[in-house]
């Protein structure tokens, strides 16, 4: 009997050679040269720099900076939540379907409730898919160097995506109770209230907690565009090649991200198991007392940052922020310009997908061990390791890679990677835990070598589940390749970095289209391969 | 071949699975495991597989003490043992040619094993393997496409591949109907027949135990109750075996009651007559 080919083998030829030709010119516009890295001169600087890292510097004055720029970076991300809330609630009750009223029936208005909706859709959009540092970086410009750009800058993303979110959520649920309040008269906010809130306050509430982690991690970078915090620090040590400065900076961004892990893990442990039985009041103790002391926490924040932003709301401030945003307009659509707007973004793809690439399969190897394939003292080794790797962020890593291997995407991509390789290492090595082991335990107990019982065994299942968490971050790092340029990482940062510094306002909005245009498209695109997987 | 003297197992959680149990086989024997559930035959497989060490006593799998081998040798004695798992241990997204392959992989240098994953390195012989359980056309469809019984046979297909001096299988077409469940078992003993290669079946029917299986060993609260050849086995033997279970004795499930009934109502169930229309070569 003549054996059947492998009817697969075409596709799956097909599918390397697609990936080569798109990657072999990503690779090329992306400067990707990793021996680059074992140059003697960088080798020399970059040595230089660690060497300087012991012992990290813990003189009685800079120790002071540091605890005050912690402070500060918690300050922020704090206010910069409060902040995002209140821009968020009135957008996300207006934005979700869930309470709309022209809806019934269809009543009157309901066209014109549809068009605002797309409307305010587009602007959530738009809040969300500008970096936060862009907006950073543009209040800068026009309230000065201080926390209150970086405040603002996450009151306005976080504001864009917590009202996604919300609406989402809101309309997960079980949307009856809200549409019969509607249908015998109430407001939108007596359905909210009495239909919708009973029902999802808690996930509401989780997902708030969780973006002020992320918040905080945010806050942690602000000060490489001026805006405040630790990262004002670190951007002044690196410049001053002060290694010591930088190992103390780093290690307090460690702490910083485990405690907000950690804070954040607590607080919505203790949201799900609050129960209200027995109470009069709607909250039990514990969750009340959180509630307060985050309602302290808050004005703490606004209180030490002594923003100023009441000034914001003057006549004159008001205009001069109007006419500066004004001058965003029109967009510069030469064709001279556009072209090299293409070729930025073209190089912050390039680093997005080799970056992304990179750390998934250094993830991979880190994820095996962590998840205690090989022992219990490799994995807690591991798992420090990985939590260093995303402890650090992406810009700060982009600044030492920029030492390591030069100015360019190249050090993007290995920002990226290093940052993206910790986080994804951690979801893959829990994957990894959760998968089940009898296949691969039946492998063993056939003979099989461990690795590969590995691959036969375990890799089938989890595959899919590592592409989605891949492919996410891959979401989440376009936005972060956008904006690497800002520390000298190549692509459409450094572009609007310079334009922005020669007051080239109508060149900097074409590269912030740019931007958003190419999220939205890595979006569609992370988004229809995810289906594929399925 | 096989040997066991005296061999106790006592799980993590305190649980007795097998009590001073003591058995031995020579080589290219084919024995069938039957009892109660939670009698113990799927422990007696584990301990035979090598995937588990007895708590006491003495075991020879394959003329060797799996646990005094070192851990390379430990290796390549489980590549040459197959068990086929009532449920079998696949990943739902893995082909059936490379679940089939992977019945090979303790002998493969791992650069092969690699390179199968690209492409698959013995096409021909996964496919003989399915041919000979009617599966050959599903050889390029991934598991999960796969009713419970196909996948059954998948998984004794893995084991047909393997090609291992020790067969061991474990209720190995509890998801089959009456028929595939013979052919199935025919084409498990055939194997080790022409192989030379030693069976050991744990099997819920009864009947299929006492048609296809020279020798059957009733076990009962982890201790042989009986271990004789299949002619010798009575039904008073197979009322006591399953008394914890009301003395009804597990059948093939669709055999029309009556058919089943007579065969284990005669006093020396089996014989020449039932082997004729069923397992006997």
């Amino acid at each position: 009997m003549k054996a059947p080919r492998d009817p697969a083998a075409l596709a799956r030829v097909g599918g390397l050679l697609l990936a080569t030709v798109v990657l072999w010119p990503l690779a090329v516009i992306g400067e990707f040269r990793p021996w680059v890295l074992f140059e003697a001169q960088n080798l020399r600087v970059m040595g230089g720099f660690l060497g300087g890292f012991l012992p990290p510097a813990s003189g009685g004055e800079f120790l002071a900076y540091l605890g005050q720029a912690t402070i500060e970076t918690l300050a922020m991300a704090s206010a910069g939540i409060a902040l995002a809330f209140v821009v968020a609630v009135p957008l996300a009750v207006a934005t979700t379907q869930a309470l709309s009223i022209s809806r019934l029936g269809p009543g009157p208005g309901r066209r014109r409730g549809e068009l605002l909706r797309a409307g305010l859709r587009i602007l959530l959009v738009v809040l969300r898919g500008i970096p936060e540092l862009v907006w950073a970086l543009l209040f800068v410009r026009v309230l000065g160097l201080g926390p209150a750009a970086g405040v603002l800058a996450l009151g306005l993303t976080y504001g864009g995506m917590l009202a996604k979110v919300y609406a989402e959520i809101l309309e997960s649920g079980d949307q009856r109770p809200a549409r019969a309040l509607l249908e015998a008269g109430g407001s939108r906010l007596q359905a909210l209230c009495y239909g919708l809130l009973p029902g999802v306050a808690q996930e509401l509430t989780s997902y708030t907690v969780y973006r002020w982690e992320c918040a905080v991690r945010a806050s942690v970078v602000m000060g490489f565009v001026g805006a405040g915090g630790l990262g004002q620090l670190m951007d002044q040590s690196m410049k001053m090649l002060n290694g010591g400065e930088a190992a103390s900076i780093l290690l307090t961004f460690l702490a910083l991200v485990l405690a907000a892990d950690a804070l954040s893990a607590f607080f919505r442990r203790q949201l799900g198991e609050a129960g209200t039985a027995g109470h009069a009041a709607a909250l039990g103790p514990l969750p009340l007392a959180i509630l307060a002391s985050l309602g302290g926490a808050v004005l703490a924040s606004f209180a030490w940052l002594d923003l100023g932003l009441g000034a914001l709301l003057s006549r004159a401030a008001a205009a001069s922020i109007a006419d500066f945003f004004a001058s965003f307009w029109p967009l510069d659509l030469s064709a001279g310009w556009l072209w090299k707007v293409g070729q930025g973004a073209l190089e912050t793809l390039a680093i997005s997908v080799l970056g992304t690439l990179l750390a998934t399969v250094c993830a991979l190897l880190l994820a095996l061990p962590a998840s205690g394939r090989h022992g219990a003292l490799l994995e807690q080794a591991t798992r420090f390791v990985l939590n260093a790797l995303r402890s650090v962020p992406e810009l700060v890593w982009a600044t030492l890679m920029a030492l390591a291997a030069g100015l360019g995407p190249f050090a993007g991509i290995l920002a990226l990677a290093l940052h993206t390789s910790g986080v994804l290492g951690r979801l893959f090595a829990e994957a990894l835990q959760n998968a089940p082991a009898t296949p691969r335990d039946a492998l063993l107990e056939a003979g099989t070598p461990a690795g590969v019982a590995f691959l036969y065994g375990s890799l089938p299942t989890v595959t899919p589940q590592l592409l989605a968490y891949a492919l996410y971050r891959w979401e989440m790092n376009i936005r972060m390749a956008a904006i690497l340029g800002f520390v000298g990482a190549g692509g459409l940062g450094q572009l609007l970095y310079v334009e922005l510094s020669l007051f080239h306002q109508a060149q900097a909005s074409t590269v912030i289209a740019a931007m958003l245009l190419l999220s939205v498209a890595v979006d569609a695109a992370s988004a229809s391969l995810r289906r594929r997987l399925g | 071949m096989i040997r066991l003297r005296d061999v106790s197992l006592t799980h993590a959680d305190g649980f007795v699975a097998l009590r001073g149990l003591t058995l031995a086989a020579q080589p290219g024997e084919q024995i069938a495991i039957v009892g109660p559930s939670g009698a113990g035959k799927t422990s007696l497989l584990r301990l035979l597989g090598a995937a588990m060490r007895p708590t006491t006593g003495q075991l020879d799998v394959l003329d060797a003490d799996p646990w005094s081998l070192s851990t390379a040798d430990l290796r390549r004695l489980r590549a040459r043992i197959g068990v086929a798992h009532q449920a079998p241990p696949l990943p739902a997204r893995q082909r059936v040619v490379t679940a089939v392959l992977a019945g090979r992989l303790g002998r493969w240098p791992w650069w092969k094993s690699v390179a199968s994953l690209a492409y698959p390195l013995d096409i021909a012989g996964a496919a003989a393997a399915l041919a000979q359980l009617d599966l050959g056309e599903r050889i390029f469809d991934r598991c999960d496409r796969l009713s419970g019984g196909q996948l059954q046979r998948v998984g004794v297909a893995r084991v047909l591949y393997q090609q291992a001096q020790l067969l061991l299988a474990d209720e190995p077409v509890s998801a089959l109907d009456p028929a595939l469940a013979q052919q199935t078992v025919r084409v498990l003993t055939a194997d080790a027949a022409a192989r030379g290669a030693t069976l050991v079946a744990s099997l819920h029917a009864v009947d299929l135990a006492l048609a296809c299986f020279p020798r059957v060993v009733g076990i009962r609260d982890g201790r042989i109750a009986f271990d004789r050849p299949a002619a010798k086995v009575d039904r008073a033997l197979l009322r006591r075996l399953y008394a914890s279970e009301g003395g009804q004795l597990p059948g093939l499930a669709e055999v029309p009651p009556a058919a089943s009934a007579q065969r284990l109502l005669r006093p020396a169930v089996g014989g020449e007559a039932a082997r004729a229309d069923s397992c006997w070569r």
